[in-house]
């Protein structure tokens, strides 16, 4: 299912102009590639991954479809940041092209800028592609096992393993990875040290990170990291240009924590990819750059509006909702889907919920320290890998802070972290008499359970479990 | 060799989740401490008053309750052990101690400590990789679990006492080690199959309730009486592999198992450990210079190269690589192994296995190729 199973919105012709306008701006986020010259250009677009990307605009649509007035406006808003914040990522790889640092998704990529690298985060191609064609990743996904990868690895290190294999990356003075954030993730940075040729830094993250004792630990990785990075980088450290990212994060996360605050009213003023998607690309992707704190400003004054007006951002909510594990990438339009189908108000999601420290910029000590704690506690990090009472206070908390109706899990089978838990999250949801739906999805290959499926299943869940009347 | 010999004793002991030896040492007084990886060291769980019993699921047939909690994507070993955990199988040991070694493990240890509830649960934060920050770490870390197992069982954990226990696993590890030695001859008296028994059955019971008989094993072996012929010699590398039936399988085929790369194999579990440095130290510096499991991160090459050297120690002729179905690291990993082992010219065959035995003889018609394509 996509956009042709909703209902199209009934659009003023400000509406229309508010879709055209971030349409267009999206265009252009991508578009400024070409200033790169005709020899790069040949270069980018030799990859397939960006020429998917370049219909990137198409995601406005699902923003924009079935919804109005400002939440329409907003949403719009929010996905043309999240395109033009991937358009950064391809831009200064493009600029500073001996300078690129290729990253995992759980390393601390403000450090990169501090030292004036260009840092690409190597997952961010399975994330955002399969968002633009549901069944991208497949191709790759299948290069990685026809090479010797498990079937059951989880698809998306199996989709960065497949670009790398398919010599799809852009040339890095470096590879920076970790332990995190789980077994396969880590294990991918095997065969992408191999195939992108790259001398790779490995960061280790203990496991029980609630301590002091774990912090001090992890800064000494990170001092290591920089270390290396010096010796085998053009890359120098500047505490004061780190300071400024540093001090640029804290402000983009001071209006996240607002916006928390305020969506926790009933009808809450904002929700969908506003929230999520916004969130995922600013604060994990590229963490301490002018466009997230942009961003997040924006967003904050657009739900400030919204509240101003009165009523919420859905025009009926009827059920607030968390999206547990990593959204449906294949599936964007879930959760458009169920608010236009059901009501459903999606709130917070795993990847995007955190308990972050602000970063304390008084000295470099305490910068790393900041960051670290930031990193060892990060979503994935603290979730998947962590206690499993970690996965569940927080999840129970939010539960509690948002007010929300049920819990929607998205079962990756691919996550056999999150999977070990859900016999256990069955009984404790049980015992709090906390709704639980349990979809089963593949993160990247629609093969394994189809959008078709997975709205089914939300349908059975809803139509069952919370005896939901179709608003249609 | 007898294989009777090794049968009647040893065997016994590795039919059995809990094996009668255990409910001996435990009405002396003395604690069961179950483990599941090799990171979990061995003479700290050997303190005066506690020992360490490896887990392991034999006769496990399947795992439906445990699939119910792990799923049905977590490896079979950990789902074997949840399993038997629901049956209570191993409701007479007296705790566990866990390695934050991989995600099955971890998980493993969450389901056991909400579905079971043991009165002691540990788990070691195990570093990803070596170095002197992560030396310290460990350090602390089993030094927390000696405390840990002081409060909880009142043994004596302090470095005097460890310095000790390390003398007498030394004792046992060079008794082993004289028996796996003996699996470089031309037609070593051992066989692979019966070696694993060895070990499996050695880490499963008290180890001075073992101590004698296989004394008395090597002691029959020492008179030198060679084995039977076999058509290949085969180095096993991979994942956790306690069966001595898969070997065996091999072994019946033709080709004979003459050491195992794994984390319950003869390397690197037998080398000795230093005897003259602060113990705790000691432990942590070994187990980090242990990379025999992919979870180890930066190691990809030195676990090719240590395979590549022990082929040429024990003279194998060729070298079977099985991985655990699910996991990870082992799954990721066993295909850029396969490229670099085929580059050095070693001949491999890349096997995935569940943790019971099954397909026999799939099995064998698979090793019955590969030997054949090395013209054996």
């Amino acid at each position: 299912m996509r956009l042709q199973d909703l209902k199209k919105a009934d659009a003023s012709w400000k509406d229309k102009a508010v879709y055209a306008r971030y349409r267009v701006e999206s265009i252009g986020s991508l578009a400024r590639l070409l200033r790169h010259g005709p020899g790069k250009m040949r270069e980018i677009f030799s990859w397939d991954w960006l020429r998917t990307l370049a219909g990137a605009s198409n995601l406005l649509d699902m923003a924009v479809y079935t919804r109005t007035g400002r939440y329409r406006e907003a949403s719009a808003y929010a996905l043309a940041e999240v395109i033009g914040g991937i358009g950064d990522l391809i831009d200064s790889i493009c600029a500073s092209p001996d300078r690129v640092i290729i990253h995992e998704d759980l390393v601390p990529s403000e450090i990169f800028r501090g030292m004036g690298l260009a840092p690409f985060m190597a997952e961010v191609i399975g994330i955002a592609v399969p968002l633009v064609k549901a069944d991208w990743a497949e191709k790759y996904i299948d290069i990685a096992e026809n090479e010797g990868t498990p079937p059951d690895t989880c698809s998306l290190p199996k989709c960065t393993m497949g670009v790398a294999l398919d010599g799809q990356f852009p040339k890095s003075a470096a590879i920076v990875t970790s332990n995190m954030p789980c077994d396969g993730g880590m294990a991918s940075y095997t065969i992408l040290e191999r195939e992108l040729k790259s001398p790779c830094f490995r960061l280790d993250i203990p496991y029980n990170f609630y301590n002091d004792r774990a912090i001090d630990y992890f800064v000494s990785e990170l001092k290591r990291m920089i270390a290396w990075l010096e010796e085998h980088t053009p890359g120098r450290m500047d505490w004061d240009r780190l300071k400024e990212v540093c001090i640029e994060r804290n402000k983009a996360m001071e209006h996240e924590l607002e916006i928390w605050e305020l969506i926790r009213q009933k009808p809450a003023p904002m929700a969908g990819e506003a929230i999520w998607l916004a969130q995922l690309i600013h604060m994990v992707a590229t963490p301490g750059s002018p466009r997230a704190t942009r961003t997040m400003k924006n967003i904050l004054r657009r739900t400030k509006k919204i509240m101003e007006n009165g009523g919420g951002a859905l025009p009926e909510e009827r059920y607030r909702a968390v999206l547990w594990n990593p959204p449906t990438l294949v599936f964007p339009e879930l959760f458009v889907w169920a608010e236009q189908q059901y009501g459903v108000a999606l709130l917070a999601d795993m990847l995007t919920y955190h308990r972050h420290p602000f970063i304390d910029v008084s000295s470099p000590d305490s910068m790393l320290r900041s960051l670290a704690q930031i990193i060892v506690e990060g979503p994935m990090a603290r979730h998947t890998r962590g206690p499993a009472e970690n996965f569940f206070d927080d999840l129970f908390y939010l539960y509690e802070y948002f007010s929300l109706d049920m819990i929607w899990m998205a079962g990756h089978i691919g996550c056999k972290n999150t999977m070990a838990l859900n016999g256990m999250f069955r009984e404790r949801c049980r015992e709090r008499e906390i709704p639980l739906f349990i979809m089963n999805y593949d993160l990247s290959d629609t093969r394994v359970v189809s959008p078709v499926d997975m709205k089914k299943q939300a349908e059975a869940f809803m139509e069952t479990v919370m005896q939901a009347e179709p608003l249609l | 060799m007898n294989q009777a010999v090794i049968s009647d004793f040893f065997r016994q002991i590795i039919d059995q989740p809990v094996n009668n030896l255990v409910d001996q040492a435990q009405e002396q007084g003395k604690k069961a401490i179950a483990y599941t990886c090799s990171y979990v060291p061995q003479p700290l769980l050997s303190l005066d008053g506690v020992f360490p019993i490896r887990v392991r699921a034999p006769g496990v047939v399947g795992t439906p309750m445990a699939d119910t909690y792990l799923s049905s994507v977590i490896c079979s070993y950990t789902r074997s052990v949840l399993e038997l955990a629901l049956e209570w199988a191993f409701d007479s040991l007296d705790g566990w101690v866990f390695a934050a070694s991989c995600d099955h493990l971890r998980r493993l240890y969450d389901n056991l400590d909400y579905l079971n509830k043991p009165a002691f649960n540990h788990m070691i934060d195990m570093p990803h990789r070596g170095g002197a920050a992560a030396e310290k770490w460990l350090t602390e870390e089993y030094k927390s679990l000696g405390a840990a197992l002081a409060e909880s069982f009142g043994v004596d954990a302090s470095p005097q006492a460890l310095s000790r226990s390390i003398e007498e696993h030394n004792a046992y590890l060079s008794v082993m080690r004289e028996i796996s030695e003996m699996r470089k001859q031309d037609n070593p008296p051992v066989t692979g199959a019966m070696f694993q028994t060895l070990l499996a059955a050695s880490t499963s019971a008290p180890k001075d309730m073992v101590m004698d008989e296989l004394k008395a094993l090597l002691a029959r072996l020492r008179e030198g009486k060679e084995g039977k012929p076999y058509r290949a010699r085969v180095l096993l590398a991979g994942s956790h592999c306690d069966d001595p039936g898969y070997i065996d399988v091999i072994e019946k085929t033709g080709g004979l198992v003459v050491a195992e790369r794994t984390c319950t194999g003869s390397i690197p579990a037998l080398a000795p450990i230093p005897e003259n440095g602060a113990p705790y130290e000691t432990l942590a510096e070994r187990a980090l210079a242990n990379i025999s499991c992919p979870r180890m991160m930066e190691s990809f090459q030195a676990r090719v190269d240590e395979i590549l050297e022990a082929v040429e120690e024990y003279r194998a002729d060729g070298v079977v690589l099985q991985t655990m179905k699910f996991c990870d690291t082992w799954g990721v990993e066993s295909s850029p192994m396969v490229q670099e082992l085929r580059k050095a010219g070693v001949p491999i065959l890349k096997l995935e296995r569940e943790y019971t035995m099954s397909s026999e003889g799939q099995l064998q018609t698979r090793i019955q190729a590969f030997l054949e394509s090395m013209g054996k």
